[in-house]
């Protein structure tokens, strides 16, 4: 689903350049659940913002379903995203000014979703994350733990075939961060691929294989039994 | 995703009150005065719109200078030798006495116009006929609201009315009430045919202009003007004898009449266009600041909505459905300013006639040409204000933003420098213009005229024969001072005539004013006799006429030296005459025009005004008075008087009126600045919290604080200083330059204009700072 060749990223100031991605290959097959670790600068949150198209690389190539996107305009990859891809944040990017349920509508009006359809559709998401009971409450009158379902909920009701989550569990207490990684793995196990930056051990031992990276290199790969 | 925006908006608004507060507010103002000043400059750009209006002349008389009145010998030959064209005399009064069933009134804009008037303006006729209803002697036509005013209910067509004690006129017709923009206002049209026989004379003698005199032409369709114009010298030579090279009749378009200040005899004295093109400038400059506020206010808040922005381009919006949003609730703001502005506009319209001197009614509101402009205000309001902060925000990258970097790539903050640059330049040059006519109001009026003016009342002297009677009693009021009779105040535009002095080599009619006036006259103005003896009281039977001159008459016989023009000839109106004195100049007429010749001369039979100094304390108690004594000497008559210094504003109506708007709309300008500034300041001190905290921390004391917050403003004061002053000196000294008699621009104007600048930049951001310099920085550091 996902390849990228010798991908690079440099960051530059006037005086210093800093090298963030270096010459990183990295392979994710459909289905997969893949986390991500290493140290604070190693290049995690650079790699998951190439990969979720936030971002352009500076060199290298990145295929997304056999298409090199790399070179992408933003409305390309605006576009791309919206179809394909899901995020979750670890500070939950709720918009503080609508509900719980327009927070979660809001990707199907970008896709254009007719307005009963979309209805339907965010009722059966918020349903599945057991949130439906505050589906009128605005994100502040949540716990951390409820704002990241709703995150997720928002993430997954287009059923985007990746989901790309940074630090899901990182603003949760471990209750609340089993929970999340325990819809996580339903997910995946319900066919979206799961790419994952994290810190946690614990969190990583959810996901299929576990890629770790040092100063924008890969330095080992587990695969999990 | 419209209900999307439009939710958004709404709940934004909430969240954010105070700075919607702002931009409300500052908008609403800037709606309201662009709407209103509209409707002002409309009303005077479309003075006496007439329907025939483009086909309608005025027929007028340039020797020596432009006069609006000609001779009422015109228009009977004019109507003979151009059978093609429709001519009507207009008599203008400004006031007249009227009775009803023994009940008197004084009525304002009484006109007397013959048969042919209707044809050149088109009334709107309520009842009578156009054609017929000025045609025969002793008819009268009223307006609707004098009809209603006399007679209620009842028909008033038929009744019969008395003018000035003189005529019985019976009501033959009843017209709407004219706008107020009309040259000719007009609310009784009594006719020519009536006073006939006591203007017969007037009718022979094309040199005998009385003041009011006005005579119309209308064109028939598609006929050019030149056709006329190329006819007229021929015309004035074979009836009158006149020498194209000394006299013309220039044919002036109705539609230039409001607009030509060479002539201004009007009745409504003629204005500048381009004072209200500059006032539709303040309009706009006032709805640019507004602009600027919404601008400025948006792109401050768009770093606290880089987050939103970043979440929405992450779950798939694209640039143009962000700008869509964001344009959204700009129209959502600018709908609800729009609603907010047209009520307030209507509220102040409807006190436009003590505001303004102009009634413009608040139903102009729903014409559609208003609306449209309505309309057009606020798509260029949203467009100018949302369209940049749309864009800007729009343009945060999604990694960016949420990683609260969007900060660094709103470049805004240099645009909102030149931006507040620009505020503070409109102010400024606002400030400069208004202190600047607010300086050249108080010259019109109060200085430099060469006479005494305060606590001075005029009124008439009905009849010559009881005029010592009425000075015996006058002098004995303990609350008079002092006492002249004479036919005008100095400020009173008196007779001119034709005047030559054969020895300094004037041979050919010159023109002097002629003031007849009592030998107490100098005494109580002051005028200052410079060489020689004032006026002195004189018999009738004399042989030798003296008169007292002033300056610019024996400069025009090329004497520099007072003294020596005592002694010496001229001859006036065929009179020969000595002058005994010679006066100072005075201001007689309005400032726009440079002063005349005057002689001064003592003529009993012609003294038609009284003028009385009243003592400080009791003028109240004096005037009734006055009028118990004056109403029992002149029963048939009403007592009138009139302050000399409101009669010398009177000639400054229009400058007043264009004064009184331009501080008013400088004001709302300056106000929605600050509504600005403060916005801007309040940001400034939320988004410098930690700074400040940690610079308390390290030992800052407030006014080191204070001084952080301030500097920056001192700053852009002073590059808008370096903009607006050189602008406001070339646009203000163009100004000046309309007058005759003006004031000079000195620095103390500019000096005060950027001290104003600072104070208002000082109350404005005081609060702001200094909440932000108190605040504990244990609170303002744990906050981040």
């Amino acid at each position: 689903m996902i390849k990228i060749t010798d991908l690079e990223k440099f960051y530059r100031t006037e005086e210093v350049e800093t090298i963030a991605l270096n010459k990183l290959s990295i392979d994710v097959k459909k289905g997969e659940f893949v986390a991500i670790m290493g140290p604070s600068g190693c290049g995690k949150s650079t790699l998951l913002n190439i990969l979720g198209m936030l971002d352009d690389p500076d060199g290298g190539s990145y295929m997304f379903n056999s298409v090199e996107v790399a070179h992408f305009n933003e409305r390309k990859r605006a576009d791309l995203r919206k179809h394909n891809i899901g995020f979750v944040f670890q500070s939950f990017n709720l918009i503080d000014e609508l509900t719980v349920f327009e927070n979660v509508e809001l990707p199907l009006i970008y896709t254009g979703v007719p307005s009963s359809e979309r209805v339907k559709r965010v009722e059966e998401v918020l349903d599945k994350m057991q949130i439906m009971h505050r589906r009128n409450h605005y994100p502040q009158q949540l716990s951390g733990g409820q704002q990241q379902r709703v995150a997720i909920a928002r993430a997954v009701v287009n059923k985007p075939k990746l989901i790309l989550a940074d630090e899901p569990t990182g603003n949760l207490d471990s209750s609340n961060g089993n929970d999340v990684m325990e819809l996580l793995t339903d997910l995946n196990e319900h066919g979206t691929t799961i790419i994952m930056v994290t810190h946690s051990e614990h969190d990583a031992r959810y996901s299929h294989r576990i890629i770790r990276l040092l100063d924008g290199q890969t330095v080992m790969e587990n695969i999990m039994i | 995703m419209f209900r999307n925006y439009i939710l958004i908006a709404f709940r934004n608004i909430r969240r954010n009150w105070s700075y919607t507060f702002l931009n409300i507010l500052g908008l609403t103002l800037g709606i309201a005065s662009c709407l209103i000043l509209f409707l002002v400059v409309r009303n005077e750009l479309t003075f006496d719109n007439y329907k025939k209006a483009d086909r309608i002349y005025r027929v007028t008389w340039n020797a020596i200078d432009f006069n609006s009145n000609i001779s009422l010998a015109v228009a009977p030959k004019m109507r003979a030798e151009f059978p093609e064209l429709q001519v009507s005399q207009v008599m203008y009064n400004r006031e007249a006495m009227v009775k009803i069933h023994n009940q008197r009134f004084k009525e304002k804009d009484f006109v007397i116009a013959d048969e042919y008037l209707p044809q050149i303006f088109d009334f709107q006729w309520i009842s009578g006929d156009p054609k017929t209803a000025l045609k025969e002697p002793n008819a009268i036509v009223l307006t609707e609201s004098i009809a209603k005013k006399y007679y209620g209910n009842t028909d008033p067509m038929g009744q019969v009315i008395n003018v000035e004690n003189q005529f019985d006129a019976k009501v033959t017709g009843v017209i709407k009430d004219l706008p107020s923009n009309r040259s000719v206002p007009i609310q009784l049209l009594l006719s020519f045919e009536t006073i006939r026989n006591q203007v017969k004379e007037n009718l022979n003698n094309i040199y005998d202009i009385g003041g009011g005199f006005f005579t119309f032409m209308l064109l028939p369709e598609n006929y050019p003007i030149k056709n006329v114009q190329a006819r007229i010298p021929g015309f004035m030579h074979k009836n009158w004898n006149l020498n194209p090279k000394e006299v013309r009749f220039p044919l002036q378009p109705l539609k230039d009449v409001h607009f030509d200040q060479r002539y201004i005899n009007n009745v409504v004295t003629p204005t500048s266009r381009d004072t209200y093109y500059a006032l539709f400038g303040v309009a706009l400059l006032i709805i640019i600041t507004a602009c600027i506020n919404f601008v400025n206010l948006a792109t401050a808040q768009a770093i606290k909505r880089a987050k939103e922005v970043g979440v929405r381009k992450v779950l798939g919006a694209n640039r143009k459905q962000l700008i869509g949003q964001f344009l959204g609730e700009t129209t959502v703001l600018v709908l609800i300013s729009l609603v907010l502005g047209i009520v307030l506009a209507s509220v102040f319209l409807s006190g436009s006639e003590v505001w303004f001197n102009t009634k413009l009614d608040p139903s102009q509101l729903t014409q559609p040409v208003v609306m449209a402009y309505i309309a057009g205000i606020a798509i260029t309001v949203i467009l100018i204000a949302g369209l940049y902060p749309a864009f800007v925000q729009s343009a945060f990258q999604p990694v960016d933003s949420l990683k609260d970097k969007g900060a660094q790539f709103v470049k805004g903050f240099t645009l909102r420098k030149g931006l507040v640059i620009t505020q503070f330049a409109i102010s400024q040059v606002l400030i400069v213009g208004t202190i600047i006519v607010a300086n050249q109001m108080d010259f019109f009026e109060n200085q430099d005229l060469g006479f005494n003016k305060d606590a001075i009342v005029s009124f008439n002297i009905p009849n010559q024969a009881k005029m010592d009677v009425l000075h015996q009693q006058l002098v004995n009021n303990p609350g008079v001072e002092q006492v002249t009779f004479s036919n005008g105040a100095p400020s009173y535009n008196n007779n001119a005539s034709g005047f030559t002095a054969p020895d300094f080599g004037i041979t050919k009619d010159d023109v002097t004013e002629v003031r007849f006036v009592d030998e107490n006259y100098f005494d109580l103005f002051g005028l200052k006799v410079l060489a020689g003896q004032k006026v002195t009281a004189r018999a009738q039977k004399d042989t030798i006429i003296t008169v007292a001159v002033n300056e610019t008459l024996i400069h025009k016989l090329g004497i520099t030296d007072p003294a020596k023009a005592i002694g010496k000839h001229i001859i006036i109106n065929g009179t020969n005459v000595t002058i005994s004195g010679v006066v100072q100049d005075f201001q007689s007429e309005s400032k726009h025009k440079l002063r005349r010749s005057c002689v001064l001369g003592y003529n009993k039979p012609r003294f038609f005004m009284a003028d009385v100094k009243l003592r400080a304390g009791s003028i109240t108690k004096t005037i009734d008075q006055i009028n118990k004594s004056w109403s029992a000497l002149f029963p048939d008559n009403l007592f009138e008087y009139k302050f000399l210094d409101d009669h010398i504003a009177s000639f400054y109506i229009q400058e007043q009126k264009e004064y009184t708007a331009f501080k008013f709309f400088s004001c709302i300008a300056i106000i929605i600045g600050c509504l600005g500034l403060y916005g801007l300041i309040m940001f400034a001190a939320a988004q410098r919290t930690k700074e400040v905290g940690i610079r308390k921390v390290l030992g800052a004391p407030l006014i080191s604080i204070i001084g952080m917050f301030s500097k920056e403003f001192v700053v852009l004061i002073l590059i808008a200083f370096a903009v607006a002053a050189p602008l406001g000196y070339w646009v203000m000294n163009n100004w000046l330059n309309n007058y005759a008699y003006h004031i000079s621009i000195g620095p103390g104007i500019f000096v005060v204009a950027i001290a104003v600048s600072f104070a208002i930049a000082a109350i404005t951001i005081a609060y702001q700072t200094l909440k932000a310099a108190r605040v504990n920085p244990v609170k303002s550091l744990r906050s981040e």
